[in-house]
C-alpha cells in the first residue's frame, strides 16, 4: 500500500534527525563567584575592553564590533530581538544594557526571573558625558585607575587634535550618509538632537567641518531634495553602507540628491567607520583628527 | 411537477429573462433550447433555486421553493452541469461519494457505499474509482459527474409515505461530450425520466438531439418564452428561422420522427 | 474507501507520534540542553513541599516548555488555517495571509509598538495581541466587505483574492509609514516583530493560543464535509445542500481568530500554512477531516522543527523563525508548483 510506505519513510525520517542532534550538555559553573557579564551595548563594550575588565564578559551584542578581540566572545543576537534562554545559557551574574533591548516580552521574562540586569548613568552624548561614563564604569569594575587614565589620555589627545585641525583652514559642508539596519535603508544624520546624530554632528564641527543638514534627527534618503538643497562639500559613509555598494563612487552618487552635489564633482566622497565617528567614546579625542583628516581630503 | 410563474431576473438593470411562465410534468423530458444569450442558463438557474427570481415565484408540487432549506431541498434535487473543474486531488469515488452528501451526517452509511457502487457501475466508472479525477478525459469526468448527480437523487424501489418528487436539472451537459457520448447520456436521461415521481428540466443546443429526445421543448429568445409544446408545435421552419437565424429543411421519418438539416 | 481511510486513520497516528518526537526535542535541546533528569526534577519543583526551583528549573519550567507548547500551537493554527484557506479558495496557492489576516494582525501590533510609547498605553500582556487581533479582524472585514457584489451580495472567490491582494498592500505601506514616523528604537521593533519569533513566549500566551487553536479546528472539523462539497465549486455545493455563503463567513472568521491570534502572540510567520496542505493531499489526499487533523499536526511539527533550527543553528543568539521558514518554504513551494500544473 503506498500510503504505508510513505508513513514508513517518514517515520525513519523523522527518527535520524532525532537521533542525530546528539545532546551537548551545558556545564557552565552556576555556583561561582567569579563575575560573569552578559553585555549589550557597542560603547559599553568598548569601554570595558579599554578599561581591561574583559575577562567578564561572557557575552556581547551582534552590534559591538570594537575592538576587533570582541569576535572571540560569544554574541547573544541583535540588541532588539534577544532571546532570554540564550543570554541564560551563559549564566550571566547580571545583563548590562543601555536601556536599548528589546523585545519588550524577554525584557519581562528576564525581570520575572530576577536576574540582575545594570545600566549606568552617565551618558557618551559629549566628551564630559563619556569620561563620567568611563569613571562610573572604572567603579564597577574595579579598575578606577584605568578609567582615569583613560580620560586623561583622551583630554590629551583632544587637545592635540584641536591643535592639527586649526591648520586646516576650510570648514566644509559634510553631509553623513548613515545606513540603518534596521529599517535597511539609507539614512542622512542631521545636525542637532541627541543620541546619535547629536555625536556626529558634534564630531564634524570638532573637525572643522559644519553638518550640511539641519535636520535635528536622521532622515531616510526619500527625496533628492534633502542632500540636492544642502550641497554638501563632503560625503561621509559609515563603513557598512559604503561596502554594501563595494565601495562604488558611481552607486554612490545615485543615492537620491547626491550626484548634483558639490561633492560628487569633486569627488569627496569618503568612508568612515561608525565607531569613530557616531558616539564618543574612549579614542574620540584622536579621533577628531582622524575625522578632520578625512573630511579636509581634496 | 414543477411550475413557474411570471419569473424576472436582472442583473442590475438588465433583466437576463422576463415574465416566464411554464409548468414541467413528471415522468417527461423537457428540454430548453434558444440561440446564446437567451437566458436558457439563467432559467435552469432559477428553477434549481441556485437564482432568486424579482418577480415571480417557483413551486415544486404546489409548494413555493423559496422558502425550503438547502439542506432539505438538496435531497430531491440535482443538477448536472456542463463542466466540474476540480482543483485538488479527489478520486473518482470521493466525487460520486459527493452526491451523497445530503444524504448523511458525519460518515457514508453502507447504503452511500452500495449506492455509490451501483451508480458507478451504472455509467461505467468503476475501472477509475480510485483514480485521481483530474487525470479523466472530459467524457469520463462527464460520465463521474451524472454518477453523482443520480447517486444524490436515487431512492430505494419501496414507496415512501409522502413520497415527494425529484427534479433533475440538466446544464447543457452535453457540450464536452463526442456523439456517442451524448447520445448514451440522452438515453440514459431518458430512463430515469420514465420513473413516475422524477421531473427532469435540460438545456441543450443541439436541435436535433432536442427533436428526438424530448417530450416538451421550451424555446426562448432573448430572455422571452416564445413557445412550449412538443416537438412537431415548436420547431416550425418560420420560428427557427426567426430566432435562430438559420434556415431548416424539416423532415419526418416513421422511426425516430423530426430531423433538422442546416444549409 | 474503507481501503483509503483506513490508510489516512494510521497516518494521522504515526503523524501524532512524530509531533510527540518533535515536541520532545524541542523541550530538551536549545540555548541550553536539559537532561531528562533535569526535567523531572523541575517539573518536581512543583509540587507543594518540594524545594523551589534553580534558575535553570525556572529557565525550563517559564521559557522553554510554554515555547515548545506555543510553538505546536501556533504550528497547528497556521496550518489549519492554510488548509481552510485552500478549501475556501479552491486554489492551493493561498495562504491566511492573503485574504489580509497577517498584514492586519501586523498593522496593529505596529501601531501598538508607536502608539504605545506615546501614550503610555498599559504594558499589559494583552495589549499586543488584542491590537493585532484587531488590526486582523478589521483588514479582514474591509476585504470581504469590499469584495461583494453589488447585485446580490455574494463574494466570489476570485474578488477576494483580489481584494485580499489589495488590502495586504494597503496595509503593508501603512505599517512602513508607521516605521517612518516611529522614533528608532520602536521602528526596529517593528522590524524584527514582523519576521516571527517564539522568544516571548508564556503559559498565559499558551493559555490564549491553545483555546483560539482546539475551538478554531473544532469548528472547522464541524464544516469539513462542506468544504469538501466546496471543491468542486461553488454552484455545485450549493446544489448539495451548502449554504455557501454562510460557509464562507464562517471559515474566514475561524481563520481570522486562529491566525490573528498566533500572529498576535508570534509575529508574522509566512509559508507553513501554504506548505503543510500541501504535503498532507500528497500523503493522503484531499478529504477535509483528514487535512484538518493531519495539518494541524503537520504545522505543529513543522514549526517546532523551524523553531529548533532557529534556536540551534547560532546558538545562544537566535534566528527569526520567519526567516527559518521562507527559507526551507521557499523551495518546496517551487517544487510543489513545478511538479505539477494546479487549475486556477
Amino acid at each position: 500500500m503506498p500510503l504505508m510506505k510513505r508513513t514508513i519513510v517518514l517515520l525513519l525520517f523523522c527518527i535520524v534527525l532525532f537521533s542525530v542532534n546528539c545532546s551537548r550538555f551545558h556545564n557552565a559553573p552556576t555556583d561561582s563567584k567569579d563575575a560573569r557579564y552578559v553585555v549589550i551595548s557597542p560603547i559599553y563594550n568598548e569601554i570595558i575592553w579599554a578599561l581591561g575588565a574583559q575577562n567578564t564578559v561572557v557575552g556581547i551584542d551582534l552590534s559591538t564590533t570594537y575592538p576587533p578581540e570582541v569576535k572571540n566572545v560569544q554574541t547573544v543576537g541583535y540588541h532588539r530581538a534577544l532571546s532570554a534562554e540564550g543570554i541564560l545559557s551563559l549564566h550571566p551574574t547580571a545583563i548590562i544594557h543601555d536601556n536599548n533591548i528589546g523585545p519588550p516580552q524577554v525584557v519581562q521574562q528576564l525581570q520575572q526571573l530576577n536576574i540582575p540586569m545594570k545600566s549606568f548613568s552617565a551618558k557618551n552624548d559629549s566628551f564630559d558625558g563619556t569620561k563620567a561614563l568611563i569613571r562610573e564604569m572604572g567603579a564597577y569594575f574595579h579598575k578606577e585607575a584605568r578609567a582615569e587614565e583613560l580620560c586623561n589620555t583622551m583630554d590629551a589627545q583632544r587637545v592635540a587634535s584641536l591643535e592639527k585641525v586649526k591648520q586646516y583652514t576650510d570648514h566644509p559642508r559634510v553631509a553623513v550618509i548613515h545606513f540603518g539596519r534596521a529599517s535597511n535603508v539609507y539614512l542622512v544624520v542631521g545636525k542637532g538632537g541627541g543620541g546619535d546624530g547629536g555625536g556626529v554632528s558634534q564630531m564634524v564641527e570638532l573637525a572643522g567641518g559644519q553638518m550640511a543638514i539641519e535636520s535635528q534627527r536622521m532622515q531616510r534618503m526619500e527625496s533628492p531634495e534633502i542632500i540636492a538643497q544642502a550641497n554638501p562639500d563632503v560625503v561621509l559613509l559609515t563603513d557598512y553602507g559604503y561596502d554594501r555598494l563595494g565601495g562604488s563612487l558611481d552607486q554612490i552618487k545615485a543615492l537620491p540628491g547626491v550626484a548634483t552635489s558639490n561633492a560628487a564633482k569633486n569627488n569627496r566622497i569618503f568612508r568612515i567607520e561608525e565607531n569613530v565617528l557616531n558616539y564618543f567614546g574612549p579614542r574620540s579625542g584622536e579621533n577628531i583628527a582622524k575625522v578632520a583628516a578625512i573630511i579636509h581630503q581634496k | 411537477m414543477l411550475n413557474a410563474s411570471n419569473i424576472t431576473f436582472r442583473i442590475g438593470n438588465k433583466p437576463l429573462i422576463s415574465d416566464i411562465s411554464v409548468s414541467f410534468a413528471c415522468s417527461k423530458l423537457h428540454l430548453i433550447i434558444g440561440p446564446n444569450g437567451a437566458g436558457k442558463s439563467t432559467l435552469v438557474k432559477v428553477l434549481a433555486r441556485l437564482l432568486r427570481p424579482q418577480t415571480g415565484k417557483v413551486e415544486y408540487e404546489g409548494t413555493d421553493v423559496s422558502t425550503a432549506s438547502e439542506a432539505e431541498l438538496a435531497k430531491r434535487r440535482a443538477v448536472l452541469s456542463q463542466a466540474v473543474e476540480v482543483a485538488f486531488p479527489l478520486t473518482v469515488r470521493e466525487v460520486v461519494m459527493m452526491g451523497r452528501y445530503p444524504h448523511f451526517g458525519g460518515r457514508p452509511g453502507p447504503t452511500d457505499e452500495s449506492v455509490v457502487d451501483e451508480v458507478m457501475q451504472h455509467f461505467d466508472v468503476t475501472e477509475f474509482s480510485e483514480r485521481d479525477y483530474q487525470t479523466l478525459s472530459g467524457g469520463e469526468r462527464q460520465r463521474v459527474n451524472f454518477a453523482r448527480v443520480l447517486a444524490q437523487l436515487w431512492r430505494d424501489g419501496t414507496v415512501d409515505a409522502a413520497p415527494s418528487c425529484r427534479y433533475l436539472f440538466l446544464d447543457e451537459p452535453l457540450t464536452f461530450l463526442d456523439i456517442r457520448h451524448q447520445i448514451d447520456f440522452l438515453k440514459k436521461i431518458r430512463t430515469f425520466t420514465d420513473a413516475p415521481d422524477v421531473v427532469t428540466v435540460g438545456v441543450v443546443h443541439d436541435l436535433n438531439l432536442a427533436a428526438r429526445f424530448a417530450d416538451q421543448i421550451v424555446l426562448l429568445n432573448e430572455g422571452r418564452l416564445i413557445a412550449n409544446g412538443a416537438a412537431a408545435e415548436v420547431l416550425t421552419a418560420g420560428r427557427i428561422e426567426e430566432v435562430f437565424k438559420v434556415k431548416p429543411t424539416l423532415i419526418q421519418s416513421e422511426g425516430s420522427g423530426m430531423h433538422l438539416i442546416f444549409d | 474507501m474503507t481501503k483509503q481511510y483506513a490508510g489516512r486513520q494510521i497516518l494521522i497516528i504515526a503523524l501524532a507520534v512524530v509531533t510527540l518526537l518533535v515536541l520532545a526535542a524541542s523541550i530538551r535541546y536549545g540555548a541550553i540542553d536539559f537532561s531528562i533528569a533535569e526535567i523531572s526534577r523541575a517539573l518536581t519543583s512543583l509540587i507543594p513541599g518540594q524545594p523551589a526551583p534553580t534558575l535553570d528549573q525556572r529557565i525550563f519550567l517559564e521559557l522553554r516548555f510554554p515555547r515548545a507548547i506555543l510553538c505546536l500551537l501556533v504550528g497547528a493554527s497556521l496550518g489549519v488555517g492554510g488548509t481552510l484557506m485552500q478549501a475556501l479558495f479552491r486554489n492551493p496557492i493561498v495562504e491566511p495571509g492573503l485574504v489580509g489576516t497577517s498584514s492586519g494582525a501586523a498593522f496593529g501590533s505596529a501601531l501598538f509598538f508607536v502608539l504605545g510609547g506615546v501614550f503610555h498605553i498599559g504594558a499589559s500582556l494583552w495589549s499586543l495581541p488584542i491590537a493585532a487581533c484587531a488590526g486582523g479582524i478589521i483588514s479582514t472585514y474591509l476585504v470581504f466587505l469590499l469584495a461583494r457584489s453589488r447585485e446580490d451580495g455574494r463574494a466570489s472567490i476570485v474578488m477576494l483574492l483580489l481584494t485580499g491582494l489589495a488590502v495586504n498592500a494597503l496595509f503593508m505601506s501603512a505599517i512602513g509609514f508607521l516605521s517612518y514616523i516611529a522614533r528608532d528604537p520602536q521602528a526596529r521593533s517593528i522590524t524584527f516583530w514582523s519576521l516571527g519569533t517564539l522568544s516571548g513566549a508564556s503559559w498565559k500566551a499558551v493559555e490564549i493560543v491553545a483555546i483560539s487553536t482546539l475551538a478554531g479546528s473544532i469548528i472547522a472539523l464541524r464544516y469539513a464535509k462542506q468544504l469538501n462539497a466546496l471543491m468542486i465549486g461553488e454552484e455545485e455545493a450549493t446544489y448539495l445542500g451548502v449554504n455557501v455563503n454562510r460557509l464562507k463567513w464562517i471559515i474566514l472568521s475561524v481563520n481570522v481568530v486562529i491566525v490573528a491570534v498566533a500572529t498576535a502572540f508570534t509575529g508574522v510567520i509566512s509559508f507553513v500554512g501554504l506548505v503543510v496542505p500541501h504535503i498532507l493531499r500528497m500523503l493522503g489526499g484531499a478529504d477535509n477531516r483528514f487535512l484538518i487533523v493531519g495539518s494541524a499536526l503537520t504545522g505543529a511539527t513543522l514549526l517546532t522543527l523551524a523553531d529548533l533550527i532557529a534556536r540551534l543553528s547560532v546558538r545562544p543568539a537566535e534566528l527569526p523563525i520567519g526567516i527559518v521558514t521562507s527559507t526551507v518554504g521557499v523551495p518546496v513551494f517551487i517544487f510543489l508548483l513545478r511538479r505539477r500544473q494546479y487549475v486556477f
